[in-house]
């Protein structure tokens, strides 16, 4: 397509040459006349007679290339930029994998950082470690995100000037001179509780050299109970009581959420789903007894739950007590006991007697384990009885820690306010946001002439402090930490320090006077010194695993009765509590725990795991509560049975507000109406109502703190309503699962009759998935490549591939921590939508926990008081004859060889038509572009400001596209982590033939981050895979499988192991009750205690199993 | 009824058909030639901040393509060589030309020389170097003859459809896996060789391209 150039008639100024004087420099210059030439060869050679139309095409070009523009022409350029010189063990576009650990308050997770050309992009647990075995908490998931705050706190700063980070060297170095000179004093320290070594060897270092500075400890959530506890009874001030599952078939918990909240969750999630793993009739498990005021997890997944208020827990354990022999310490012990016993109501005495019988008959395999807030009466009490159940060194061990002495922030309080303190470190923390609501430590502070703050983020606390220090990542640091049962635990450094940061262990190592204070010295010195001298080579190989085994020495101390009861003896039983006087319970927040995940939004649109709510938190309160204050209006009867109790509207809860009342201090928040608290304890989550925090946290919620005094419950409070409303983001507005088999449930009895319970649930009993006769004798393998259609008439997809990937879910051990919704979330790039995007159920999780209440009452005119929880996770079952793909219109959801449902983002063209067809509602939708935009401007359209935040982009995991405005997606199975294994396992095969993935190589994100290891992944068409085992197991079936849709996830039905003796034994799980009820209440023959097992003989059942919420 | 439409109308609606048609007919024929990938990838030939030649060190003095993309059959990418790559030879040979400035530069410098991208697939494409050159798979079926040209340009066009013409039929590529860096291989039983020892190779090898989008969309 060549033509003649053509020359215009120009007048003079108008001509070439003139235009080519304001491009001189570029024009001129030899690389640019290189450039031309190449690229248009001879024809554009003749620079110096260029004419009008020729200058224009160079124009173009040169614009083109210099990157100036115009880049329609051609191409923009994009550049490869190689190393310099090639850093050892790295290739380009590979993943690389390094050990470190989470640290949070005593504890610290062992992990994998998976990291991309140095940038770590997702947390994995470290499944080397014996304890944790790759499980990880939502809140180590989500470290990521923090890492990459764009909110975080970018410089030092002396008031509000920037400092350096040699002026901040400086400043440390003078006020080790000056606290040298004054023995310390009048110098104090607040810091958080740590495991790290490291930090224990400097803060000896620290009251070694300064003999008169305070050391002050605090955590918002105390944990020195058990501490004091075991000291007392002991006459050792080191031990701690550490509790151990393993062996433990009689577990109950008094309060304490050990399966969630309580430090070494996942090492007791490991240990606890280990302990119910059934795979055959023939299996024991364990029995959890639980006793709590709040609903938590360990509740819902306990056989027998006991709602009462926390106040109450001294004398629940009395009670336990009493009904054991206590022996010779029997005599000084029993009137104590009875006396605190007595103030129990006698259905609780029945229970906690009932449950005392069942613990004695399993003496040294069973547990009374004591949640960490609850007082040190209670903590000694649990000793005793343990202790008197053999229980000592088998589930239960006193080990002695050395945290070193250090007060209590009251004590430090006290101290300011006499005047004695000049100088005040505060290590992390953030005391002006969350001391004990009878400390105005903001006030404080400035009674303090210098103020040093280390603080991740510039908070409440930076802005009245002199200094405020910004604090290294635990992923930017070198350090330490120790796991729940002691081991060390790295903790590497993954990228330099973002914005400069130091970490507390170089500060400290700093106040000190230190002679190599950089971080890796510190780690290294301390690891020596802990490790007779091991030499740099034991280093390595500790930075190499991770971790290395070394438990805390186990005491011989024996519990004394006679001290126990000396504790109990001035202890004053306080009342229950009533509607006139609540007794409030604050607890972390399941998300931000105790503020400090505030600005995390990951964290803050992960659901609660019971209350599912989002983004703020709430007053809960028990529906009993509810009622009383008339919250729930009368003729509301079947809303309230058939949906939330709480006021919903077009899909939004609206909550009252209301005012609680404690000594006079005052809190306003929404109130959230919680099936299963105790009747009058109200729960406050802690974390929220943060008055200076990043954009995520601000306006999130209320805090808690400004009512709460030191522990971590109080009574007489006093909640009035004000009549304001207030519109609350929740991810599940329905509870119940209405009489349909969905989550399938049997006692361990009835599963030990009946192995194939599952099978004699849910529609497919009476209307079985269309295989036709020819699949009785097919084995599952022939069965998922070949799917026997029986008689239906689609065509199926083309299942040839060498692998069948398929998924399978135990639902007897899936606690429902969310661990797996924040994995997804990290792998996949999914976004965050916003508080206001999430009351629209626009949340874009990939997985959820479907959490389902159950109650005895058949009529459901009430909310349940008491129910029974049943959680269950759900993602794209990549269904083998999707309803999604036959009405997509463009095929953008289509299957693949290997049974992945897929989903082709480029073809999407958001009908939203696959999502109304998805039975199991697990398809997502960009109704806005979420990562592009401000969530705040969503609305705002194009005018709004487009593109990520640099910082956030580095979070992005590279192997997964980041989708836009206006498409479908779903889980994918990771098919980034198949696609790796398999090119992985096709380059070893090179010119060979075996390319079929091992079982267990592939670990997809949710099933790695699972503290229980409920979720399987695997190969359908290799029998021996574990997946396969477990799909032919006789707990497993499919969810809605009547619809014939051929799920390739399955679920394993969960089996509950109550105790016929207790009071509240149900002789069915209560939904099975439910559904017996609403399936088969009509016939008058059948007992709706009875499963259904004539299934073949019915044919005119009003089965509701057809509707889906 | 009088005249509305004078008498040349009646061959208007004819005339606008085949104007239509011909019109749009042209327009897709050029959205079809100009627009697509052969058209606008094949060729482009950027000039680099080094001229590197691969026609001398890979064609005359022999080196291998995995003497400076040693990555190739270890991950997705092939990477670009760093400075000291280049810095292992040239240390000693051509140590002052000006060419080599830049490598020079970004060997003392640490920074790096930054190199045009001539070959780019679009962001939510995952193609994998790994799986191909293990399987039998030669560069020089995307990348050309690159051990004949003087300035690295591109061979193909690299659009779907391409790709899956290769997927599709595997056998027509396939070579014994020692010969994946030969570029200049040919069966030496021309074309129907090539086929026979192609489908030998994909039942010995059990080589199953995918031809789904998950095989390179995730």
């Amino acid at each position: 397509m060549k033509r003649a150039p053509y020359n215009h008639p120009e007048s003079a100024e108008l001509s070439g040459p003139r235009y080519w004087r304001s491009l001189d420099e570029l024009s001129q210059s030899p690389e640019f006349l290189a450039q031309v030439e190449r690229e248009f060869g001879p024809e554009a050679s003749e620079m110096n007679e260029v004419d009008r139309r020729h200058f224009f095409k160079i124009m173009a070009a040169s614009f083109a290339i210099g990157g100036l523009g115009f880049a329609g022409c051609r191409r923009p350029d994009s550049h490869i930029l190689p190393h310099s010189k090639m850093p050892e063990h790295q290739v380009p576009g590979q993943a690389l994998y390094y050990a470190t650990g989470f640290p949070l308050r005593g504890e610290t997770l062992p992990l994998l950082i998976e990291t991309h050309t140095g940038r770590p992009t997702k947390v994995e647990g470290n499944a080397d470690h014996p304890g944790y075995r790759g499980g990880t908490t939502r809140k180590a998931q989500a470290a990521i995100l923090d890492l990459y705050d764009p909110d975080r706190a970018t410089a030092h700063t002396k008031g509000t000037a920037k400092i350096s980070n040699a002026d901040v060297s400086d400043l440390l170095a003078s006020l080790n001179k000056k606290y040298s000179a004054s023995n310390g004093s009048g110098v104090a320290v607040l810091a958080e509780s740590s495991s790290s070594p490291t930090r224990l060897r400097l803060k000896k270092a620290f009251l070694d050299a300064f003999p008169e500075a305070t050391w002050a400890e605090y955590d918002a959530i105390d944990a020195t109970n058990a501490g004091i506890a075991a000291a007392k009874v002991t006459g050792n001030d080191s031990l701690q009581p550490k509790y151990d599952l393993t062996n433990a078939s009689r577990i109950l918990a008094v309060d304490a959420d050990f399966l969630d909240e309580e430090q070494g969750a996942v090492q007791f999630s490991k240990q606890f789903a280990d302990g119910r793993r059934v795979r055959s009739s023939k299996d024991e498990m364990n029995r959890l007894y639980s006793v709590e005021s709040n609903f938590s997890l360990t509740g819902a997944m306990a056989d027998h739950r006991k709602r009462l208020a926390s106040s109450q827990m001294v004398s629940f354990l009395a009670a336990v007590a009493l009904e054991l022999d206590l022996g010779v310490e029997g005599n000084s012990l029993n009137s104590t006991l009875s006396s605190l016993a007595g103030k129990l109501d006698p259905a609780t005495q029945e229970w906690a007697a009932k449950c005392a019988e069942d613990l004695s008959a399993h003496k040294g395999e069973c547990l009374v384990f004591v949640g960490q807030h609850l007082s040190p009466e209670a903590h000694a009490l649990g000793l005793l009885v343990n202790e008197k159940l053999g229980n000592l060194k088998k589930t239960v061990s006193l080990v002695a820690v050395d945290n070193a002495a250090s007060v209590s922030i009251q004590d430090l309080a006290s101290n300011i306010e006499s005047g004695s303190v000049n100088s005040l470190v505060v290590l992390s923390g953030n005391p002006v946001y969350n001391a004990p609501a009878g400390i105005d430590f903001a006030a404080l502070l400035e009674k303090v002439g210098e103020v040093v703050r280390l603080g991740y983020y510039a908070d409440e606390t930076s802005e009245k402090a002199s200094y405020h220090i910004t604090q290294a990542h635990f992923l930017e640091a070198w350090g330490d930490g120790r796991t729940y049962g002691g081991d060390f635990v790295a903790q590497q450094p993954m990228i330099l320090p973002l914005f400069d940061g130091v970490s507390e262990i170089e500060v400290l190592a700093r106040l000190v006077g230190e002679a190599n204070a950089d971080g890796y010295s510190l780690v290294y010195s301390t690891f020596q010194s802990e490790n007779g001298n091991s030499g740099k080579r034991a280093f390595d190989a500790f930075l190499n695993e991770g971790f290395l085994s070394a438990g805390y020495s186990v005491s011989n101390s024996n519990v004394s009765g006679l001290q126990v009861a000396d504790l109990l003896n001035g202890y004053q039983s306080p009342a229950a509590p009533t509607q006139e006087r609540l007794e409030i319970r604050f607890l972390n927040d399941a998300s931000v725990d105790d503020g400090r995940f505030v600005n995390n939004g990951w964290l803050q649109e992960c659901p609660d795991p019971m209350t599912k709510l989002t983004w703020d938190n709430a007053i809960n309160i028990s529906p009993v509560l509810a009622k009383d204050l008339g919250i729930v209006a009368s003729d509301s009867a079947i809303q309230v049975a058939r949906k939330n109790p709480n006021k919903v509207r077009d899909g939004r809860q609206f909550a009252s507000v209301a005012t609680i009342t404690v000594d006079g201090r005052e809190v306003t928040g929404a109130i959230h109406i919680q099936p299963g608290l105790d009747n009058y304890t109200v729960v406050l989550p802690l974390g929220y109502g943060r008055t200076k925090t990043g954009r995520v946290g601000t306006g999130s919620g209320f805090s808690a703190y400004a009512i709460r005094s030191a522990s971590a419950f109080v009574a007489n409070a006093t909640l009035v309503l004000t009549g304001a409303q207030y519109q609350l983001a929740s991810t599940q507005e329905h509870w119940s699962m209405e009489g349909r088999a969905i989550v399938r449930e049997a006692n361990l009895e009835t599963y030990q009759k009946d192995a194939g319970f599952v099978d004699r649930l849910g529609m497919e009993s009476h209307s079985p998935a269309i295989y036709g006769e020819v699949a009785e004798t097919m084995s599952t393998q022939e069965k998922v490549t070949e799917t026997p259609r029986g008689g239906s008439i689609y065509e199926h997809p083309d299942l040839t591939g060498t692998h069948q990937w398929g998924m399978s879910i135990d639902l007897n051990v899936c606690t429902g921590c969310n661990s797996c919704v924040i994995a997804c979330q990290s792998e996949n790039n999914i976004p965050i939508v916003g508080r206001d995007q999430v009351r629209r159920g626009r949340e874009m999780h990939w997985i959820r926990l479907d959490r389902y209440f159950s109650s005895t009452s058949t009529d459901n005119t009430e909310i349940p008081e008491d129910p029974q929880v049943s959680l269950q996770p759900i993602a794209c079952m990549h269904c083998e004859t999707a309803p999604c793909e036959t009405v997509c219109p463009v095929n953008a959801t289509v299957h693949d060889e290997e049974g992945l449902n897929a989903m082709a983002y480029n073809r999407c063209i958001g009908t939203r038509y696959c999502a109304n067809n998805c039975p199991y509602k697990v398809r997502r939708f960009n109704f806005f572009d979420y990562q592009q935009r401000e969530l705040d401007k969503l609305y705002m359209g194009p005018l709004a400001p487009k593109g990520m935040p640099e910082l956030v982009q580095m979070a992005q995991n590279p192997d997964v596209s980041v989708r836009m405005r206006g498409v479908m997606e779903k889980c994918t199975f990771c098919v980034q982590r198949i696609n790796q294994a398999k090119i992985a396992q096709q380059a070893k095969a090179g010119a060979g033939d075996d390319v079929r993935v091992r079982d267990g190589v592939i670990k997809v994100a949710c099933e790695q981050a699972c503290p229980t290891d409920a979720i399987v992944f695997g190969d359908l068409r290799d029998a021996d895979s574990r997946v396969s085992q477990l799909r032919e197991n006789e707990r497993s079936y499919s969810l809605l499988g009547y619809l014939n849709t051929r799920p390739r996830t399955t679920f394993m039905g969960r089996v509950r192991n109550p105790n016929p003796e207790m009071p509240d034994y149900q002789s069915q799980p209560l939904s099975t009750v439910e559904y017996n009820y609403a399936s088969h209440g009509s016939h008058g023959e059948h007992g709706s205690s009875e499963l259904h097992e004539e299934a073949a003989t019915h044919d005119s059942h009003s089965d509701s199993e057809g509707g889906h919420h | 009824m009088s005249k509305v439409f004078p008498k040349w109308s009646n061959a208007l609606p004819l005339k606008i058909v085949v104007f239509v048609f011909v019109f749009v007919t042209t327009l897709l024929a050029g959205i079809t030639y100009y627009v697509t990938p052969k058209y606008v990838r094949v060729g482009y030939e950027p000039t680099q901040p080094v001229p590197y030649d691969h026609s001398f060190h890979v064609g005359e003095l022999g080196l291998d393509c995995r003497y400076c993309h040693d990555k190739v059959d270890q991950s997705d990418v092939a990477n670009i060589p760093a400075a000291d790559t280049c810095m292992k030879c040239h240390s000693m040979i051509k140590t002052d030309s000006d060419l080599l400035a830049p490598i020079r530069e970004s060997y003392a410098t640490g920074e790096p020389v930054a190199w045009k991208r001539v070959h780019q697939v679009p962001d939510y494409v995952y193609f994998s170097h790994q799986a191909h050159v293990t399987r039998g798979v030669s560069c020089v079926e995307c990348h050309g003859q690159v051990n004949e040209m003087e300035v690295v340009s591109h061979a193909e066009p690299m659009s779907m459809g391409w790709c899956l013409d290769c997927h599709r039929n595997p056998e027509e590529v396939l070579r014994p896996v020692d010969q994946v860096y030969n570029l200049d291989w040919v069966h030496p039983g021309g074309k129907q060789g090539q086929i026979k020892d192609g489908l030998k190779f994909v039942d010995e090898r059990n080589i199953t391209p995918p031809q789904s989008c998950t095989g390179c969309h995730r």
